[in-house]
């Protein structure tokens, strides 16, 4: 009995939750379909709509296999990564600061704010043609688009959660005696800090997406400039290696994750408070 | 703070038409009330007028009546700290303060107290236009130095009768008022005086087009205006100097201003398009076919997706991980696979634009439900309501906001891929008229195209906040009251 | 430590009978939490008899597991252990942990669940509407009268946003009541209003009483709301929660506010706050948050 009680105690695994169970199966059960249907033509006869068309899961393993010892892979990765975060640095540098500006000076926002409103809807990708004519080279045309689709986000968001801080947290530290500067720094700003991260993140997301196109719209490029996973992509395509369509896609997608993971780490540093709800 | 009690001090108020300053009886703030001023002349009609004009009950009352109405008009004054009156009083007059500034604290029945500071221009003792019995249902009391225009409710109504159409717009604009400056109960409003047997109550009430006219007005008299257009001056004066009158070399291959503005309107546009060409109407409708379809296709899918996501814990459970996965990949590195897997120039586009759209939708929409207080589902259980009756009647009517910001996420979303989409690949659209005039050096015309991507993204996205406040008149309601 | 407090018998009180609606018995009630491996009591060996048509104030310090009883009762949260008895219908037990929610318990919340998007009537009409025992026209003409006993006409056809929060409170009682409840649960309802707005709503609260005679199961924190309102005061330890003293109010029925001023309630007051003080110390002690 007691035998029997010692070695239940010791060999008990931790079971996986339900809820990650689910997980796995449903995600199985997705490469499963995937592969099935890129696979269509073969055991069906006739390809199926969309699905047909799409490079099967094991062959894009085999060929992100072999891309894994391509040091231009690599580069591209880089290339991308670089623009990301000059670009969502540069918005975070000039929109952090505007969007705080914006919320604490009545006069600064009714004078500008309408400005940004006017330009905001129309799409980053719309300046693409406009920053190429500007800018001299292809990088800092890139590098300024990447930047205005952050900006808007990390601005808005800075604004809304500039606007919405109680009304009661300056009445305190007025009656502290605080300074101007003092509710500046030790209200505004940290009040504000949880609307920033959301801002980065969404900047982030918005980010990514401009630079991929960017990167494909604007092409190889000369001179050592271009390139990145976004044209890894579009060269894929245009070279018929479609396999390594679904490669860049996924890598993408790996290092968007890993960039706004960060991201959140580095936000709850910020919030502490927030964490510890 | 308090104003010198001598109107022959410096700073006299401009409309003392005659010398004779009113005058009060100090320090009896136990009395009522103070002397009668002799009247109207020490004020001018004009100045009456135009302070009733600005109120929101006299606002669209005709000149003659107005005229009219001010000549009942009494003024009476008050020092700091003496009370105008107490509640539980008679009510005669509606007062309107003139100069200085009044304490008005409200008790309506069954509501929490309510206090408010008034300032010239404010209406307040409302009371006498209700219904018999009139008692005042709130203490006002004068902050400073005071002057206060007083009118006899029966005179009022006598005058304002003389044109019972506009009467009763008058007698409606009481009632909004009192409902939402003063946040007083529909029993309240509901007691305004009918006049000639029309109903004044909230049903009369002017929602909508009158009240945003006086919003309007209140605007228009704050220096907002005035520092937007400020704003917009200072970009497009420099964007015309830089360009244009500097020639900075950075500026060189710029279109400028004028050149854009020229060919946006030109009846014959050197490249091609402006307002005045078809092509320009065609590559909207392109673009806006687009967007509408994936739009429309993405609600339809995304919203009942998101629905079951956030009410099924199973459902989340299962579908969720392989919705997350493939989220981090952006939208537009999906388009040379969409190019693979539609034919066409059209799909491809409208994918996109639907992925896109559709995410956004689908994932605001499972955090709107989650984010329903479970309040709300527990007490439909208490009442006896089946798990599909709360689907129904609770988590569908509470996600929507959540659901309508999502969608003007997802719309604005939306024009972001499909601009993308239409400059890779696709024919016609907004998009595509960018991208080539590029190619083809036709730089005015980017600009163009641009402008209107901006005018139609802004527009589209206020359609869908419009269709949201139609649908949601709870909401709007309630924000205007202050979300109590 | 099982601690079962002296019940009283399931008595008549001014009225109803034993044998008819409304008499719960709570019957050694435990539940444990489980936040990640962290077993956490939150009542423990809770028992207690309600009277039909009796009001029962259960008082005691913030995050205590008082609400945590409501919910059994109410078939929101399941149980550990132990029984809870609705007249003589098993509500949950060791076979079935999670009572089913019903219409014969209506809870009235903290913050107010009256449902935004639906105007005042069409809130109160939907208990009946849900549950299609009457038709519309009868469910509609039942809410409007109700709504005028209430003294709440006129505001059909207004949304809760527009109302200030004790008018919602009545609004949200007289949607339970539509459903002829045999108990009301009110969850600290007033908690968030004002002293003078909570006096009007107390003397609301027992107009409506008088007229329905439900068995109302009360919880607050507030020991004079209790001793205005209550015929038994069940007061509370700290967490985990089990009745600590019970007290019969013996001030007669119909109360008004004069009542306030009286001896006998200053006699019960004094009686009862030391206790509760003791409690709430002991709460504070331990870092409670509000439930």
């Amino acid at each position: 009995m007691q035998a029997a009680v010692f070695s239940r105690a010791s060999l008990q695994l931790p079971m996986p939750s339900q809820a990650t169970r689910r997980a796995v199966v449903s995600i199985l059960l997705f490469i499963v379909f995937w592969e099935a249907g890129s696979r269509s033509k073969e055991w069906l006869g006739t390809a199926l709509p969309w699905i047909g068309m799409v490079p099967a899961p094991s062959a894009v393993l085999q060929v992100w296999g072999g891309l894994l010892t391509d040091p231009g892979y690599w580069q591209s990765w880089y290339l991308s990564l670089m623009r990301v975060l000059m670009g969502f640095t540069a918005a975070m540098l000039v929109g952090i600061p505007l969007g705080l500006l914006m919320a604490v000076s009545r006069v600064f926002n009714d004078m500008w704010f309408p400005s940004f409103e006017v330009l905001r809807p129309i799409p980053p990708l719309a300046w693409v043609p406009a920053s190429i004519i500007f800018w001299p080279t292809q990088e800092l045309s890139i590098g300024f688009v990447t930047f205005l689709g952050a900006f808007f986000a990390v601005v808005i968001n800075v604004v809304g959660g500039a606007k919405s801080i109680d009304t009661r947290f300056f009445h305190a530290a007025r009656a502290m005696g605080a300074s101007q500067w003092d509710i500046f720094r030790r209200v505004v700003l940290p009040a504000t800090l949880p609307s920033i991260v959301v801002g980065s993140s969404v900047g982030m997301g918005i980010t990514w997406n401009v630079v991929v196109a960017a990167e494909m719209i604007s092409g190889g490029g000369s001179s050592g400039s271009g390139g990145g996973l976004g044209f890894f992509i579009w060269n894929s395509y245009v070279g018929g290696s479609y396999e390594q369509i679904v490669v860049g896609m996924i890598s993408i997608g790996i290092a968007g994750y890993a960039c706004s993971e960060a991201l959140r780490r580095l936000g709850g540093l910020a919030t502490p408070w927030l964490r510890k709800r | 703070m308090n104003t010198p009690a001598s109107s022959t001090a410096a700073g006299a108020p401009p409309w003392r038409g005659a010398a004779n300053a009113p005058t009060t009886v100090p320090g009896s703030a136990s009395s009522s009330r103070a002397l009668e001023v002799p009247g109207v002349e020490t004020y001018s009609q004009e100045w009456i007028c135009a302070l009733l004009r600005s109120t929101l009950p006299f606002q669209t009352l005709p000149e003659e009546l107005l005229h009219a109405v001010a000549r009942l008009a009494r003024v009476r004054s008050y020092a700091a700290g003496q009370v105008i009156y107490r509640r539980g009083e008679e009510a005669d007059d509606i007062h309107i303060v003139a100069s200085g500034r009044v304490r008005h604290e409200l008790l309506a029945p069954g509501q929490e107290r309510l206090e408010r500071t008034m300032h010239s221009g404010d209406v307040f003792g409302w009371a006498a236009v209700l219904e018999a019995p009139r008692q005042r249902l709130a203490e006002t009391t004068a902050l400073e130095r005071t002057e206060v225009l007083q009118i006899d409710g029966e005179q009022l109504l006598q005058v304002i009768e003389r044109d019972p159409a506009a009467g009763s717009v008058v007698m409606s604009r009481f009632a909004a008022m009192i409902t939402r400056e003063f946040s007083a109960p529909a029993s309240v409003a509901a007691r305004v005086r009918h006049l000639n047997g029309r109903s004044a109550g909230p049903a009369g009430v002017p929602t909508g087009w009158a009240l945003t006219m006086y919003r309007l007005a209140q605007w228009l008299k704050s220096p907002r205006p005035y520092l937007m257009v400020t704003g917009f001056g200072i970009l497009l004066t420099l964007w015309y100097l830089t360009v244009e009158v500097w020639k900075l070399p950075r500026f060189a291959d710029m279109p400028g201003l004028t050149v854009v503005v020229k060919e946006m309107f030109s009846q014959d546009p050197t490249y091609g398009l402006s307002v005045y060409t078809p092509e320009y109407y065609q590559h909207i409708w392109a673009s806006v076919r687009r967007v509408g379809i994936a739009f429309v296709l993405a609600t339809a899918l995304g919203v009942p997706l998101g629905l079951f996501l956030g009410w099924s814990k199973t459902f989340r459970e299962y579908v969720f991980p392989v919705f997350e996965t493939l989220r981090p990949i952006p939208i537009l590195a999906w388009v040379p696979l969409a190019i693979l897997m539609f034919s066409g120039t059209e799909s491809p586009v409208i994918f996109l634009t639907f992925l896109a759209s559709f995410y956004a939708t689908a994932l605001n929409t499972m955090l709107g439900v989650e984010s329903i207080d479970e309040s709300y589902s527990r007490a439909a259980y208490c009442l006896g309501a089946s798990k599909w009756q709360v689907f129904r009647e609770v988590i569908v009517p509470g996600a929507m906001p959540f659901i309508f910001t999502g969608l003007q996420i997802s719309i604005g979303v939306a024009w972001f891929s499909l601009v993308a989409g239409e400059m890779v690949s696709g024919e016609f659209g907004l998009g595509y008229v960018i991208n080539t005039s590029y190619t083809m050096v036709r730089y005015p015309t980017i600009i163009i195209g641009m402008v209107t991507l901006g005018l139609v993204g802004y527009v589209t996205s206020a359609m869908v906040r419009v269709a949201g406040d139609w649908l949601m008149q709870w909401r709007v309601r309630e924000l205007t009251m202050g979300g109590r | 430590m099982a601690a079962v407090m002296e019940t009283t018998p399931a008595r008549a009180v001014s009225g109803r009978t034993a044998a008819a609606q409304g008499a719960i018995r709570i019957e050694d009630v435990v539940k444990v939490y489980d936040p990640g491996g962290a077993a956490v009591m939150a009542v423990d060996h809770c028992s207690l008899d309600i009277a039909a048509g009796e009001i029962c104030m259960i008082v005691g310090p913030s995050g205590c597991g008082k609400t945590t009883l409501l919910n059994a009762i109410a078939g929101f949260h399941s149980i550990t252990s132990g029984r809870i008895w609705l007249d003589d219908q098993l509500l949950c037990g060791p076979e079935k942990p999670l009572a089913d929610p019903g219409s014969d318990r209506v809870v009235v919340f903290q913050n107010g669940a009256l449902f935004p998007w639906k105007t005042n009537l069409d809130n109160v009409a939907f208990g009946p509407m849900m549950q299609g025992r009457m038709s519309r026209k009868e469910v509609y003409e039942k809410a409007r009268g109700m709504m005028a006993d209430a003294g709440l006409s006129g505001m059909e056809h207004n949304y809760p946003g527009e109302l200030s929060s004790g008018l919602r409170r009545r609004v949200e009682i007289v949607r339970a009541l539509m459903n002829d409840p045999k108990v009301l649960l009110f969850d600290e309802p007033y908690r968030a209003l004002d002293s003078l707005t909570k006096s009007v709503m107390h003397e609301a609260l027992l107009e409506i009483y008088y007229r329905n005679k439900v068995t109302i199961f009360f919880i607050t924190h507030d020991l004079e709301e209790a001793v205005f309102l209550g015929h038994k005061l069940v007061i509370m330890t700290s967490r985990p929660c089990r009745p600590k003293k019970v007290i019969e109010v013996d001030i007669a029925h119909p109360r008004d506010y004069g009542v306030l001023t009286s001896s006998r309630f200053r006699q019960i007051m004094d009686e009862t706050s030391e206790v509760v003080h003791e409690e709430a110390r002991k709460s504070f002690a331990a870092g409670e948050k509000e439930g």
